[in-house]
């Protein structure tokens, strides 16, 4: 019992139905008052006439009068009452009913006819001139056996009602804890090393369905960002090997010349420049983490995104023209996001980076904001020698560069930032073959309608 | 200059002490927040502060605030691992007057704090500086190289009024980028050589010397006599 009241289903379960219980016992107490009085009264209602008739006999003859009227009366088949006229000296003058001497007015009595036992009823007294009682009197007998007939009544729906109360606490506190018990299954297999496993859920929708669909979404994401953390662990390990084992090279060479200072300078300066593109290459990694730990709950309003491309591309535009390269702008206005400025613009700056470096003199470089019906797409194009179809879906992973090599510059994060940037706003990124040329699209969720999130926001 | 250090990692202060020292500049070294806030208290006067943000007793930012709140105007730059949007805010927030986040360049470190020592109290910044024979108006936004104008792009104009506001300093690109772009990532191509060698063609044009001297691997500085 003590374990089953541990338990706060059973305990609400239990405390609801006999909350339940006393409500059905209050109404039927009060219904039974009410009918007794009720009863009580209509009785107490037909004496009064009765009692008056049979006043009339004897104010006009007497004794002898009333007598007659009396016996008459009790012979009647369908007469309820019986009557007693009793002297001052306690004598019964007329009728077979026998009662004890009492006062006029209405009173609750024992009486007991034609010498059978005494039984309850409702007697009206009325004084007679010459000093004797007159007792007319109703049997409460038939009104006691409705009595007792509506209290068993209400005893046996009590019952019933306090069965099915806990019958149907039962039924619900199963049904909690078997829902309740598919979570804390989950959770022990997680905690037990099964990473993947869910919460079943069922096929009502109702709440259960919504908190184990929420819980399920939950873990899904943790999993994710586990997962990726333990790859990031792995990629960075194999990746920091080469440049690591380079630097090193370069140290020992210098180690090596003890009397060269030319070529202690010159492996310096390579050493140099190794680690800047080792701690580049951290810094690419840590921008990585923080944009995937990056809560949208800091995102600016309504950022315009042809204002953003624009202003970016401004910022390229004197490399890129530089470089031998043309840079196109063509932009729909009014579209706008939710997001971060900063890391929008740099992701479109990656992409005008890698346009750059990955395509020879004289391409042709594309920018564009389109406006969808829910999307809205920046769109980097080059005309250049594009990338092989099976190479596409690999370009974005982490650490992945296609021409390994050191005419290659990168460190393989810039694609992968832009990817990562895309999803921490609600969008993607489609890399796609521009014929000729490669084609990279940010696709983001737009603001629907900018009047409502202006409202909102002022409301906040 | 006279530049008072607080950080707490040996090997770090050591190569800062070091590396500051080898430009002339008096490197103090403490190790602990309370050492900082009693090394000013005690009236010492120094031209500009390098905080780290992490300090084993009293934290960075703590220093700074015990510092403004006793209406210690030193300027500071401060110093940190943590190199994420908020954590700028915060330490900017905080009464730092620049950021730098680790690891850095020495040449970064020592360009950024000539830059502080020459920053005007605020109240009293001047609209208008003069370098050579260059003239930069920044209400106006107009130009004159030897009472000659020349008409400039916006961010053309950002980077020269960055390098006259702090005329015979160096400016390094990562400081060109927040000044003028606003972005703390760098980009790989060189954004910042390109639209310089712009500014200087339209400088340029028509006379025979560059004002803007360009140092290789830092940055830019700008002439003080033509």
């Amino acid at each position: 019992m003590a374990r089953l009241f541990r338990s706060s289903a059973y305990r609400l379960a239990f405390l609801y139905s006999a909350l339940f219980a006393l409500a059905v016992l209050a109404l039927g107490i009060g219904v039974f008052f009410a009918v007794h009085a009720n009863f009580r009264r209509e009785q107490d209602r037909t004496l009064q006439p009765e009692a008056a008739r049979v006043l009339r006999e004897y104010t006009e003859g007497g004794i002898p009068d009333l007598s007659r009227s009396i016996r008459k009366r009790e012979a009647r088949p369908n007469n309820n009452f019986s009557y007693a006229v009793i002297t001052r000296d306690g004598r019964h003058l007329v009728g077979s009913t026998r009662l004890a001497q009492i006062g006029p007015g209405l009173h609750s009595a024992m009486v007991s006819r034609r010498g059978g036992p005494l039984q309850p009823a409702r007697v009206l007294g009325t004084l007679l001139s010459d000093g004797s009682m007159l007792y007319v009197i109703v049997d409460s007998e038939e009104l006691d056996r409705l009595e007792n007939q509506l209290l068993a009544l209400f005893g046996g729906g009590f019952f019933l009602v306090v069965l099915m109360a806990s019958a149907g606490a039962l039924l619900l506190v199963g049904h909690l804890k078997r829902r309740l018990e598919r979570i804390v299954v989950t959770a022990q297999a997680i905690r037990d090393g099964n990473f993947g496993q869910r919460v079943a859920i069922g096929s009502d929708d109702d709440e259960f369905d919504r908190v184990d669909r929420a819980l399920n979404a939950m873990l899904d994401r943790i999993d994710e960002l586990v997962t990726n953390l333990r790859q990031v662990s792995s990629d960075v390990a194999h990746d920091m090997r080469t440049p690591l084992y380079r630097l090193r090279g370069e140290i020992e060479a210098g180690l090596n010349a003890p009397h060269d200072s030319a070529a202690q300078h010159r492996a310096l300066q390579r050493a140099l420049e190794r680690s800047d593109a080792l701690l580049t290459l951290f810094s690419a990694i840590l921008r990585i983490a923080e944009v995937e730990g990056q809560s949208s709950t800091d995102f600016d309003g309504g950022i315009d995104l042809a204002a953003l491309v624009t202003a970016s591309c401004d910022m390229h535009v004197p490399a890129i023209e530089d470089g031998g390269r043309a840079l196109h702008l063509s932009l729909d206005h009014d579209v706008r996001v939710a997001g971060n400025r900063e890391l929008l613009t740099q992701a479109i700056s990656n992409l005008l980076d890698n346009a750059q470096s990955h395509t020879p003199v004289g391409t042709v470089i594309a920018v564009a904001v389109e406006d969808g019906e829910l999307d809205a797409c920046i769109i980097v194009a080059d005309n250049g020698p594009g990338v092989a179809e099976e190479d596409r879906p690999r370009i974005a992973q982490r650490f992945v560069r296609l021409h390994q090599g050191r005419s290659d510059p990168g460190h393989g994060l810039g694609l992968n930032l832009v990817a990562t940037i895309a999803r921490a706003h609600g969008g993607s990124l489609r890399i796609e073959d521009n014929r000729p040329g490669l084609r990279v699209t940010i696709v983001l969720p737009k603001l629907r309608d900018d009047r409502a999130v202006i409202e909102s926001s002022q409301l906040l | 200059m006279r530049i008072l250090l607080v950080e707490d990692d040996e090997i770090t202060a050591e190569l800062i002490v070091h590396g500051l020292g080898s430009f002339a500049h008096d490197v103090v070294h403490v190790a602990t927040g309370s050492e900082a806030i009693r090394a000013v208290d005690d009236g010492d006067r120094y031209d500009v502060a390098v905080v780290d943000r992490l300090l084993p007793d009293v934290d960075g930012i703590t220093v700074l605030r015990h510092w403004r709140a006793n209406g210690v105007h030193l300027p500071a730059l401060m110093l940190t691992a943590l190199g994420t949007v908020a954590d700028r805010v915060r330490g900017l927030e905080g009464g730092a007057d620049d950021y730098l986040v680790k690891p850095f360049a020495l040449s970064e470190l020592h360009a950024r704090l000539a830059a502080l020592q020459r920053r005007p109290m605020l109240g009293d910044l001047p609209t208008q500086f003069e370098a050579g024979d260059l003239r930069i108006d920044l209400l106006a936004r107009r130009v004159r190289r030897a009472g000659r104008e020349v008409h400039l792009k916006p961010r053309e104009f950002d980077l020269l009024a960055l390098m006259m506001r702090h005329a015979g300093k160096e400016i390094t690109r990562k400081m060109f980028l927040e000044s003028v772009w606003g972005i703390t990532f760098d980009p790989s191509t060189n954004i910042v050589d390109s639209h310089i060698s712009r500014l200087r063609a339209k400088l340029n044009h028509g006379f025979a010397d560059n004002p803007i001297e360009t140092l290789h691997g830092v940055g830019y500085r700008l002439r003080v006599n033509g």
